[in-house]
């Protein structure tokens, strides 16, 4: 079986994008499931501020979830552009 | 000297690596498990002497009860080592490895997760000995809700042996069947070690403060649940590698794909099954220290897990495009 | 078994572009609809001071979701957005519940349902920022912190409407799949009813809170 150029290139490109989306999703995973723990003991300690610290929490994780968002970028470019 | 890569010895070969495999992955998380039990149980022994008899037995139970994800693993080894499987298809070489590493890496983390309420419940025995068998029922609950992920694997390792694929082309299923193991066997570790750590909260609490244990038992199963939801999408994406219908061909970029999509959830699921571990660890710990803002706590803890999840859900984005579109 | 992942469509040609129907899925969800009208009607005829049984299950939905979205956005928005958010909430609890009843299944099953409803809680959240805030205000935030972070900021916003529809499609749909594989290996009278229980009740119920609070969180955002 002959393999070509071409092929190779794009399975490269599929094996990366499922790789880099897989790995990608760990680190923002961990670090969001961080940011809501503390907002869930910070209510504990002070039930009254729930609003602010659910609007908080969310500005929190938006912000750690960029480099999850990195990732879907890239594996999209990896799946439809390369 | 000639080998004979003839059809029955590959499958041979390949049932009995996944054998080894699926035991000794298999048993790494039950031995890290039952060992951190008893190490909490000997610190609780030496806290209070005097209570030996009921922290062993509370450690024993709870050991057994990590162990029975390593159960299942040994239950897969044995079929793979002893059931003569039908050679009509090269295919079955891959379906069994991956059987195997399936179940071999799903059992990795439910019993880490299980061990984790146990060594909290020997340790809660010894502060509120009054509590012990209240105690138990929390502990088993919980890591009974923690071996969901380790059952997943075992459902999709049986699938993987008992199917029939012989009517699938070669080239791209073997990719779907290796990328079907690999998802759920990689996307039930985190699920399984964040489950445990809600039910260690949850054991500490019932522990700390008796009066709570109702509200705690109910956010540990709430919490628990929502904590598997990447286990499920890792379950899915095995079943469509598993079930699609694949075409003939001699390229490798569709393998790849499949590969890929399998690889992704199943790395995906990881880092957010453990995160959503987290965030209902802590909800479960304040709750069960105070009584007010219950609801507040339940409700920050839903929201919270749901954006927690999302760079679980585009894994799931991308392996589903990895299937069906590219 | 075999036909897992066979969806019945109607196509239709129309000027060059194909028009693809899920059959089910429409009717399934005209079932539910049909059922929460029907609901409604008879939730409100004959009000009283003293509930009947259905008024009482009406008002227990409508007095803590209004409540939720109260917290959520303030007494005075939560006039706006809480008859839409109390009739979300009902309609995706409708919804996933109906695959527990045999030969019915979920809409939400069908990506088409969670991505349009998501689609619509994106648009509600986005207008109502633009009214709260006018354009420019509104469009002020997509250059912050940097005026280069202005296609990241895109993305997190459409990769929003993926995740929560995204996430009640994967829960809805994993759990039908255990369900249709595990009876089909255990040809047991015992699991599927707990399984049932779980999935289809249980994680039905979360799904539908966590899809509607999101929501409501997302307007939140925008507006203020």
């Amino acid at each position: 079986m002959a393999i070509e150029g071409a092929d190779l290139i794009k399975a490269a490109a599929f094996l990366g994008a499922g790789i880099c989306m897989g790995i990608g999703a760990l680190g923002p995973g961990l670090g969001e499931g961080f940011t809501a723990g503390k907002a869930c003991e910070a209510i504990g300690k002070n039930p009254k501020e729930a609003g602010l610290l659910t609007r908080t929490m969310l500005v929190g994780q938006a912000v750690s979830e960029s480099t999850g968002i990195y990732s879907l970028v890239v594996a999209l470019l990896l799946l439809f552009v390369v | 000297m000639m080998i004979q890569w003839d059809a029955e010895t590959v499958i041979k070969m390949a049932a009995y690596a996944g054998a080894g495999l699926c035991m000794g992955l298999g048993a790494i998380g039950a031995a890290l498990g039952e060992g951190y039990t008893a190490g909490q149980a000997n610190e609780a022994v030496s806290r209070k002497p005097e209570l030996s008899g009921e922290v062993f037995k509370t450690m024993l139970v709870g050991q057994a009860m990590a162990e029975s994800a390593a159960i299942f693993a040994l239950v897969v080894a044995m079929l793979l080592l002893f059931v003569n499987f039908p050679t009509h298809s090269w295919l079955f070489a891959m379906s069994s490895l991956s059987a195997g590493l399936c179940m071999g890496l799903g059992a990795f983390g439910s019993s880490i997760g299980s061990g984790f309420p146990a060594g909290a419940a020997c340790q809660g025995t010894t502060h509120q000995p009054a509590m012990g068998g209240r105690l138990m029922t929390t502990m088993l609950i919980g890591s009974a809700v923690c071996q969901t992920p380790a059952i997943f694997a075992m459902v999709v390792s049986f699938i993987l042996l008992f199917s029939n694929f012989s009517a699938q082309p070669f080239n791209p299923a073997w990719a779907a069947l290796l990328g079907a193991g690999l998802a759920t066997g990689f996307a039930a570790i985190g699920p399984g070690i964040g489950g445990g750590l809600v039910a260690r909260a949850a054991c500490d609490g019932v522990a700390r403060n008796p009066e709570r244990a109702g509200p705690v038992t109910n956010i540990m199963l709430l919490g628990q649940a929502v904590s598997q939801t990447t286990a499920i999408y890792g379950v899915l994406i095995s079943f469509v590698l598993i079930f699609r219908n694949n075409e003939a061909t001699t390229l490798i970029a569709p393998s790849a794909a499949l590969l890929a999509a399998g690889l992704c959830m199943g790395f995906g699921a990881f880092g957010p099954g453990l995160g959503l571990g987290v965030v209902a660890q802590n909800a479960v710990k304040w709750i069960s220290r105070s009584e007010a803002g219950t609801g507040d706590i339940t409700r920050l803890m839903l929201v919270g897990m749901a954006v927690t999840e999302s760079t679980g859900i585009y894994a799931l984005v991308i392996s589903l495009l990895l299937i069906f579109v590219v | 078994m075999d036909d897992l992942g066979n969806i019945h469509q109607i196509i239709v040609h129309l000027g060059g572009w194909d028009l693809a129907f899920n059959f089910e899925a429409m009717v399934m969800t005209w079932t539910v609809i049909g059922l929460l009208l029907l609901f409604g009607f008879f939730a409100v005829r004959g009000r009283s001071l003293v509930p009947g049984p259905i008024q009482v299950v009406g008002e227990l939905f409508v007095f803590h979701l209004y409540g939720l979205v109260e917290d959520t956005l303030g007494k005075e928005r939560a006039k706006t957005y809480g008859p839409l958010i109390c009739a979300l909430f009902m309609f995706l609890l409708l919804c996933n519940w109906l695959g527990t009843i045999p030969h019915l299944e979920e809409p939400t099953k069908d990506l088409n349902t969670p991505l349009s409803l998501g689609i619509l809680g994106f648009l509600v959240a986005h207008v109502s920022g633009i009214r709260a805030k006018g354009f420019k205000g509104y469009a002020k935030e997509y250059i912050e912190p940097f005026p280069f972070m202005l296609p990241l900021n895109l993305v997190g916003e459409i990769a929003n409407v993926i995740s929560i529809s995204f996430r009640l499609f994967g829960n809805i749909m994993g759990g039908s799949i255990i369900i249709l594989v595990i009876s089909h290996l255990a040809y047991s009278l015992v699991l599927p009813p707990f399984l049932l229980a779980f999935f289809g009740l249980f994680v039905g119920t979360i799904q539908a809170f966590v899809f509607t609070m999101l929501t409501t969180v997302y307007i939140s955002i925008q507006v203020k």
